[in-house]
C-alpha cells in the first residue's frame, strides 16, 4: 500500500473521529422543555408514529393551560418491561399508560393506586363512562384505571360487493352470515378461491370472542373460573371450523398465503379479496388512506339467531388505559393530568386522531359528525350496549389468551374437532386460574 | 517472587474481578434465587423452592420450545459454519481481486441493527408481496407461505441466520491467512488436490477458530430472540412453530407474571449451554491442534 | 487448475455477495419511497416516477432528522457519548485484565480465567431485572451510566480474545524488558501494546457495533427520552397497530447503519490484519 494510501485513510479516521467527538460534545442536548420550576410528571406511553404525535398534542395544550405542572411525555414501544422493571426499582413514573389487559394483573398486585377517592376530587365519576367501559376500569369493585382510547368491535362490510351480488346486507344472524357468504365467496375457474365472504382468521386478532355471539361467555368473574368449553362455545367454535371445512381447507389456506399485511393497501379487506371482516374503529384510517373509494359499513357482529336483539348488540371492548403506578410522587398532580385528558373535547379530540371511539357516555354531535370512520355512531353506541363484554379480567389472562391463539391456529387448521380441543383448554385454562389463586393464599391474601 | 505475582496478577484481574462483583455476581445470585420463588415482579418474591422448575418440566410448551429450540441449533450451527468456511476459503483464494470488497459486502449484514433487519425479512418474507417470493417466481418456482406456514418457520429462521454469518467469515478468513504457505506446498508436493488440501491442512490447522465459532454460535442461537419474536409474534404469524426457548422466557418474565419460571428456565438453559460448551471443549482437546507461540 | 478454482471463488462471492446485498438494496430502496409506495407490493427499486427519488429520499431522510418528537440529532449525540465512553473503557480494562491472565504467572489465573468464560453464557433478560436493582442501588437509573460504566470494568469476550493475542508475544521480550529494570506497567505499556495494536483495533470495532446496535440495555435503563439512543429511536417507527411509516423506519435504519459503516470500511485493513495477528493460538 502506498504511504499516500494510508495517510488519507488516516486522514479519513482521523477526520471521521473528530467529527464524532465534536458532534458528541456540542451536539445537541435534550431538556429543552422548560419546566421552569414546576412539578415534573412523567408519563410514559406506548403509541409510537400518528398516534403518539396526536397525544404529545393533548400534553402540550396541558402544559400550555397551566403553569404548576409539567408533564414529560415518553413513548416506547416495549411498555411492559420498562414499567414492569421502573416500578419494581422503586423509579415508576406519574402516569402510566397501558393496555386494558394490565388493569387487572397490576390492580392485584397492589402495584396502581386506587382512583377511588382520587378521581372524584378532579372532577371525575364512573358515570361519565360508557357503560361497557366500567368493567375494565375497575378491579375487585375498586376503580384503578380511565380510559384514553376505545375501541368496539364492529363487523365491517363491503356494500359495493354485496349490492353486486343483490344481497341485502348487512347480515343480522349467524344463518345471515352464512348467507352472505357463500353467494359473496368466489371461485375461479381454476378452483382457486377469488374472493371471500368472510374469513375468521382476516384478521383474526381477537380468537376468543366467537363464543359470545352464540350467547356463551369466557369467564365468570363472580367464581372465578373459565368457561371455555361451554356448549355456547364448542357451537361457536365448530361453525367457525365449517368455514374452512365448507371451503377447503388448502384452497383456503393458499389464498391466506396471499393476503397482504394489515397496514398496507394490500390487506384482504381493501383488496376486496375478503367482503366482511371483524374490525375495530381504527380501520378506517387504513381504508382512507389506502382504499378511499372502498364503499364500506359498518354493523354489529352477527349473533345466533334466538339472540338477536337490535337494541342490544353484542360486541368486545378493548381500550388503552391510564393509571398512577403506587410510589408516584404526587397522585394528586397525576389525578389532575389525567382528568384533564379525560375531558370531553380532549378525548373527543385523541380519538379523532386515532380514528378511534370515545370511552364516555355523552358524546358531542360534532365528534360523531366529524370523524374519519363513517360507523362511528355504531361503534359509539354499542359501548354503552348491555351485552358489551370485555376481555377476561383476570391476572391470568395474557397466558390464557396466548393458548386460546394457539388452539385457534389449530382448530382453523381443523387439526381437532373444536368438541375435543375446548376441553382441553379449558382444563390448561383452570389449572392457570387454580395456580393463581393458590399462590395468592400462599401469600396470605383474599 | 510468587507471593509478588499473585498481587500483581490480581491487581492486573482487579477490574474485571470489581465489575463481575459489582454488575454480575449480585444478578446472578439473585436471578438463581428467584428461580426458586413465585416472582410477579409485582409483587416481592415467596420461596416455592423447586415448584416452578416442577411446572416448566411438566408444561406442554415448554417441551415445544426446547424442541423448536433444539432443532434451529441443530440446523444453524453446521449450515452456518459450512457456509463461513466455504465463504472463507473462496475469500482467501490467492490473487482475489475484489477481496476487501467482497468480505465488506459480507460482513455488512452484521453491522445492521437487529431490530431493523428482522423488519426489513418479515417483509421480505411475505407470501405473496415479499422480494424472496417474487424472486422465486420469476424462476418459476413456487413461493411458500414462509411465515405461516408450519414447515417453513424453521427455514425461514434459519435462512436469516446464515445472512448474518459475515462476523464468522472475517474469523476464519484471518484463521487460514495465518496457515504456513508452506504446509500448502507440502501438500501440493505430496499431489493432493484443493478438497484434500483443505481437509488435510486448511481445517485443522484453524480448528481453534472453529471451536471457538461453533461456541458462540451454539450461544447465539439457543438464545435466538428478536428475529423470531418479530417474524412469528405478529398477527399474521404462527405460534407453534415459532415459538423457540427465549420468546416462552421473555413471555414468562414480563407478560405472564412469572419471573420466577422466567430464571428458572434462564438457568436451565444455562446449565445446558454449560454441558454442550464443556463437550465441545473435551471434544477440542482430541480434535483442535492449538500451535505454541512464535 | 488454479484459475477453475479462482473462478468457484467468484462465482460462490458474487452468489453470495447478492444473496447477502439485496435485503440492504430493498431496505434503501424503500427509503426513498413515498410512505403510500412504500407499504404497497410493486416490486421496484426507484419511486414512481423515478425522477422523483431525490426529492423523496431528501424529504425521508430529512423528516427522519427533524421528527419532532424521534429526535435523531440527539439520540445521535447520545450514541456518540455512550459509544466513546464504552468503547475506551472497554479496550483499556480488557487490555489490563488480559494482561494479568496472560504475561503474569500467578496461582489463581487459570481459574479466573475459567469464570471469564462462563460469564460468556449467561443471557442478559436473566441479569437485567436484578441488574436494574444494583443500578437504581447506586443512583444510576436516569443517567446514561449504567450503558457505560460497566465497559470500563472489561468484558468477557475481550478478555478472551486479547488475552489469546498476548499469549502469541513471545517471552523472550518480556524477560527482556525485566532485565532492564521494568515492572510490569513498564512493560504493558511500552511492549505489548505497541505489539497489539491490530488487537486493540478489533476489541474497539466489534465494541463500537455492540454498543452501537444495542437497544435493550437502553431500554430498561434509560427513563427519559432525552436520552434515548439511536437504535431505541429505531424502535420508535415501528408501530404495533397503527401503520407503521415502512420509508421512515428504512430511511432511519439506513441512517443508523451509515456511520458504523463507515468505520469499518475505514478500518477495515487493520481489522482484519488484526485478527490474523490474534490467530486464536493457545
Amino acid at each position: 500500500m502506498t504511504n499516500a494510501g494510508a495517510i488519507s485513510r488516516r486522514m479519513a479516521i482521523g477526520a471521521l473521529a473528530a467529527g464524532g467527538l465534536g458532534f458528541a460534545a456540542f451536539g445537541p442536548r435534550g431538556g429543552k422543555e422548560r419546566s421552569d420550576g414546576r412539578l415534573v410528571l412523567d408519563y410514559w406511553e406506548k403509541w409510537t408514529g400518528h398516534e403518539g404525535a396526536a397525544m404529545q398534542a393533548v400534553v402540550d395544550t396541558f402544559n400550555a393551560s397551566q403553569s404548576r405542572l409539567f408533564v414529560r411525555y415518553l413513548v416506547t414501544n416495549s411498555i411492559h418491561q420498562k414499567a414492569l422493571v421502573a416500578i419494581l426499582g422503586g423509579a415508576p413514573p406519574d402516569v402510566l399508560g397501558m393496555y386494558a389487559f394490565n388493569v387487572p394483573s397490576y390492580s392485584e398486585a397492589n402495584a396502581v393506586m386506587p382512583l377511588d377517592e382520587l378521581a372524584p376530587r378532579a372532577g371525575l365519576s364512573l358515570e361519565m363512562y360508557a357503560s361497557g367501559m366500567r368493567p375494565i376500569m375497575t378491579y375487585g369493585g375498586r376503580w384503578y384505571a380511565t380510559t384514553n382510547t376505545a375501541g368496539t368491535l364492529a363487523m365491517y362490510w363491503n356494500k359495493a360487493l354485496f349490492r353486486e351480488r343483490g344481497i341485502e346486507g348487512p347480515p343480522r344472524t349467524i344463518a345471515d352470515l352464512d348467507a352472505a357468504h357463500a353467494a359473496l365467496t368466489r371461485t375461479r375457474p381454476d378452483g382457486t378461491l377469488e374472493r371471500a365472504g368472510f374469513l375468521h382468521m382476516e384478521p383474526g386478532w381477537w380468537s376468543w370472542i366467537w363464543g359470545y355471539f352464540f350467547g356463551g361467555t369466557l369467564y365468570d368473574p363472580a367464581t372465578d373460573t373459565a368457561r371455555a368449553d361451554s356448549p355456547e362455545f364448542v357451537r361457536a367454535y365448530e361453525w367457525m371450523q365449517s368455514y374452512p371445512r365448507g371451503l377447503g381447507l388448502d384452497r383456503v389456506e393458499r389464498f391466506r398465503s396471499g393476503f397482504g399485511p394489515y397496514g398496507t393497501p394490500q390487506s384482504a379487506f381493501l383488496t376486496g379479496e375478503v367482503a366482511m371482516v371483524v374490525q375495530g374503529p381504527w380501520m378506517a384510517n387504513l381504508i382512507n388512506a389506502f382504499a378511499p373509494e372502498l364503499d364500506y359499513g359498518v354493523a354489529p357482529m352477527p349473533v345466533e339467531a334466538s339472540l338477536y336483539d337490535e337494541a342490544r348488540p353484542v360486541t368486545c371492548i378493548d381500550t388503552d388505559v391510564l393509571m398512577i403506578p403506587r410510589g408516584a410522587k404526587n397522585p394528586e398532580a397525576s389525578m389532575e393530568f389525567i382528568a384533564y385528558t379525560q375531558r370531553q373535547e380532549n378525548v373527543e379530540k385523541l380519538a379523532t386522531a386515532h380514528c378511534k371511539g370515545s370511552p364516555m357516555a355523552a358524546v358531542s354531535e360534532a365528534f360523531l359528525a366529524g370523524h374519519p370512520n363513517r360507523g362511528v355512531r355504531l361503534h359509539t353506541a354499542m359501548a354503552s350496549s348491555p351485552r358489551a363484554f370485555v376481555a377476561p379480567s383476570t391476572p391470568v389472562w395474557p397466558e390464557f389468551k396466548d393458548v386460546f391463539d394457539t388452539s385457534m391456529q389449530d382448530l382453523w387448521k381443523l387439526a381437532e374437532p373444536a368438541a375435543e380441543r375446548l376441553p382441553k383448554v379449558q382444563a390448561t385454562a383452570s389449572k392457570l386460574l387454580a395456580d393463581a389463586a393458590g399462590l395468592r393464599r400462599r401469600r396470605g391474601e383474599a | 517472587m510468587k507471593a509478588r505475582e499473585t498481587t500483581a496478577g490480581l491487581l492486573w484481574s482487579s477490574p474485571w474481578i470489581v465489575g463481575f462483583s459489582a454488575f454480575l455476581l449480585v444478578p446472578l445470585a439473585l436471578s438463581l434465587w428467584y428461580s426458586f420463588t413465585d416472582y410477579p415482579l409485582l409483587k416481592p418474591p415467596v420461596y416455592v423452592g423447586l415448584a416452578n422448575y416442577k411446572a416448566l418440566l411438566n408444561d406442554a410448551r415448554f417441551w415445544l420450545v426446547v424442541k423448536n429450540t433444539a432443532i434451529y441449533a441443530a440446523l444453524v450451527i453446521p449450515l452456518c459454519t459450512i457456509l463461513a468456511l466455504a465463504l472463507a476459503a473462496a475469500l482467501a483464494t490467492p490473487r482475489l481481486r475484489l477481496a476487501r470488497f467482497f468480505t465488506a459486502i459480507i460482513f455488512l449484514p452484521t453491522l445492521v441493527p437487529m431490530m431493523a433487519t428482522a423488519m426489513i425479512w418479515l417483509w421480505l418474507y411475505n407470501a405473496r408481496y415479499g422480494l424472496i417470493n417474487n424472486i422465486l417466481a420469476a424462476v418459476g418456482l413456487p413461493g411458500p407461505n414462509w411465515l405461516e406456514n408450519p414447515a417453513f418457520a424453521m427455514p425461514a429462521l434459519v435462512l436469516t441466520a446464515l445472512w448474518g454469518v459475515g462476523q464468522m467469515v472475517v474469523v476464519y478468513i484471518a484463521a487460514i491467512n495465518e496457515v504456513p504457505a508452506a504446509l500448502y506446498e507440502a501438500a501440493m508436493l505430496d499431489g493432493m488436490g484443493p478438497v484434500r488440501r483443505f481437509w488435510n491442512v486448511t481445517v485443522p490447522m484453524i480448528s481453534p477458530a472453529i471451536l471457538f465459532n461453533v461456541i458462540t454460535l451454539t450461544i447465539g442461537s439457543m438464545q435466538a430472540f428478536v428475529m423470531p419474536y418479530v417474524l412469528f409474534r405478529n398477527e399474521r404469524g404462527q405460534r407453534a412453530a415459532g415459538d423457540l426457548y427465549n420468546l416462552y422466557l421473555y413471555d414468562n418474565a414480563f407478560v405472564y407474571q412469572k419471573f420466577g419460571h422466567a430464571s428458572a428456565m434462564a438457568w436451565m438453559q444455562l446449565l445446558v449451554v454449560l454441558a454442550l460448551t464443556g463437550l465441545m471443549m473435551l471434544a477440542g482437546r482430541k480434535l483442535v491442534y492449538y500451535r505454541r507461540g512464535k | 487448475m488454479t484459475r477453475s478454482r479462482t473462478t468457484l471463488a467468484y462465482v460462490l462471492l458474487a452468489g453470495a455477495a447478492v444473496c447477502f446485498l439485496f435485503p440492504l438494496i430493498w431496505m434503501f430502496a424503500t427509503s426513498i419511497k413515498p410512505e403510500a409506495q412504500a407499504a404497497s407490493a410493486r416490486l421496484s427499486l426507484l419511486p414512481d416516477p423515478a425522477s422523483s427519488a431525490p426529492g423523496v429520499a431528501a424529504d425521508n431522510y430529512a423528516a427522519v432528522w427533524n421528527d419532532a418528537s424521534i429526535l435523531f440529532p440527539l439520540y445521535l449525540r447520545n450514541t456518540l457519548v455512550v459509544a466513546a465512553l464504552s468503547v475506551v473503557g472497554m479496550t483499556l480494562s480488557s487490555a489490563i485484565a488480559a494482561y494479568g491472565l496472560s504475561r503474569v504467572r500467578w496461582r489463581g489465573r487459570g481459574a479466573v480465567f475459567v469464570t471469564v468464560l462462563l460469564t460468556l453464557m449467561i443471557p442478559f433478560p436473566v441479569l437485567m431485572v436484578p441488574l436494574y436493582m444494583v443500578f437504581r442501588d447506586l443512583g444510576w437509573i436516569g443517567s446514561l451510566k449504567p450503558l457505560w460504566v460497566p465497559a470500563w470494568f472489561g468484558g468477557a469476550f475481550n478478555i478472551f480474545l486479547l488475552r489469546q493475542f498476548f499469549l502469541g508475544i513471545p517471552a523472550e521480550l518480556d524477560e527482556a524488558a525485566r532485565l532492564d529494570g521494568c515492572g510490569h506497567w513498564t512493560i504493558f505499556w511500552r511492549v505489548i501494546v505497541p505489539l497489539s495494536k491490530p488487537a486493540l483495533a478489533v476489541v474497539a470495532l466489534f465494541h463500537f457495533i455492540y454498543v452501537w446496535n444495542d437497544f435493550l440495555a437502553p431500554l430498561v435503563f434509560l427513563t427519559h427520552r432525552d436520552q434515548f439512543t439511536l437504535a431505541l429511536g429505531l424502535q420508535m417507527y415501528q408501530s404495533k397497530a397503527g401503520l407503521t411509516p415502512w420509508n421512515l423506519l428504512m430511511a432511519a435504519s439506513t441512517m443508523v447503519v451509515l456511520p458504523v459503516l463507515a468505520v469499518f470500511l475505514l478500518t477495515q485493513r487493520a481489522f482484519v490484519r488484526g485478527i490474523a495477528a490474534t490467530g486464536l493460538k493457545e
